[in-house]
């Protein structure tokens, strides 16, 4: 546990007015609050920073204390006495755990320095109101044939088992809200929500621009210059398809509706394309290539 | 599906902010609200948007114009945002053909 300067984090000298301590924290509040900078982990952090050292120093009794013991807190004689000082104050009803941010910090974040001086969490100005509880992200990783059909999966988020339906089509990248999810409220307050964020790995075969599938299929030149079919995988099955005579490499064949389905939109899908590589034959014995010089020769 | 709808008056006490408060964010279309049976109330699903309306106002001291302008931002941050993640799944797409 590390000794937590509150006015180097604030920018504040140690004589600081309340007045100079009220606006450092505004100021920085404003740049790392996490309603102005959501996803933004870093921001969050710096926020419950300031947010702790404001706890502190706006409060005259906390900043007495913290300037009296703040540096040497690891002195055995003193920190009996803040013990005693901590137990004293919980018994107060100052202990109070809460937080009045339902976007990313708890009372419990607060660092074990705060707590080991001033005991317990935060809380700011309204101490028994009811609060939202935190937010919680998480992160899912799909495949794409997952995230082609929509199904049911369970989580472990904090210890409890959620079970959520993902619907087909979900983005990679996208987040989703569960209401209620997240940590209990503060004095009744509601819950906090749960937001997933699902990463869909690549697939080898099958390649998904928005709701379109991309795939390459190999034919051999027999059948690209005469004609024929070919059984071809598809997501939701394999398809015969018919292969033209005078097939050019690189040629591109669209199936509708074949492609990835539309996130909840039912019974809508993307397009399937379908690249033909043509394959040149190699390794051609004497006969095949008599055969493919007689054939240049018309 | 029927919105779950919470009374403005229970917020306003809940959250110790004067009916007005929820009235101008209104008049701004930041929220929207409905009236049953001659009482207010907000759909379920506009309370996070009011709740951090409240603590834009309340934490930071934020005034409506400034509220009116931040959600304004916000929502262009996370259109962008959006914007991003649709251009990396392009991206990717192209970065594995090339591997291809």
């Amino acid at each position: 546990m590390d000794y937590i300067d509150y006015y180097k984090i604030l920018d504040l000298k140690k004589d600081a007015s309340t007045e100079d301590i009220k606006k450092a924290y505004r100021k920085l509040a404003r740049k790392h609050h996490p309603d102005l900078n959501p996803n933004n982990e870093e921001a969050n952090k710096k926020f419950q920073q300031i947010n702790e050292a404001n706890e502190v120093l706006s409060d005259p009794e906390k900043r007495k204390k913290y300037d009296k013991y703040g540096k040497d807190w690891q002195h055995a004689d003193q920190l009996d006495a803040q013990e005693q000082q901590r137990r004293q104050y919980q018994s107060q009803g100052g202990g109070y755990g809460g937080n009045s941010y339902s976007g990313g910090f708890g009372g419990e974040d607060f660092s074990d320095f705060f707590s080991s001086m001033f005991g317990g969490g935060g809380g700011r100005s309204s101490k028994n109101s009811p609060f939202k509880g935190q937010d919680y992200n998480a992160d899912l990783q799909l495949n794409l044939l997952d995230a082609y059909t929509t199904h049911k999966q369970t989580l472990t988020v904090n210890g409890k088992q959620v079970r959520i339906t993902i619907p087909a089509g979900v983005e990679n990248g996208q987040k989703i809200k569960l209401p209620g999810y997240g940590a209990p409220g503060v004095n009744n307050g509601p819950p906090g929500d749960l937001f997933i964020k699902f990463n869909i790995t690549d697939d080898p075969k099958f390649k998904r621009k928005g709701n379109d599938i991309y795939i390459q299929e190999e034919v051999d030149l027999y059948t690209a210059v005469l004609g024929g079919e070919k059984i071809v995988e598809t997501l939701n099955g394999k398809v015969k398809l018919k292969i033209p005579e005078g097939t050019q490499p690189d040629t591109t064949l669209r199936l509708k509706g074949k492609g990835f389905p539309v996130y909840k939109k039912d019974n809508q899908f993307g397009d399937l394309y379908i690249k033909w590589q043509v394959k040149i034959p190699t390794n051609l014995n004497t006969e095949q290539k008599e055969l493919f010089e007689k054939l240049s020769k018309f | 599906m029927e919105t779950y709808l919470i009374p403005v008056e229970d917020i306003c006490a809940y959250h110790h902010v004067e009916i007005n408060f929820i009235r101008s964010l209104e008049d701004f279309g930041l929220i929207h609200t409905t009236i049953k049976k001659q009482s207010v109330f907000l759909p379920i699903d506009e309370l996070s948007k009011l709740e951090q309306y409240l603590r834009l106002a309340q934490d930071l001291e934020i005034n409506l114009e400034g509220i009116h302008a931040v959600s304004h931002l916000l929502n262009q941050v996370q259109d962008l945002q959006d914007k991003i993640t649709f251009l990396q799944n392009e991206l990717n797409y192209y970065k594995q053909l090339n591997q291809h």
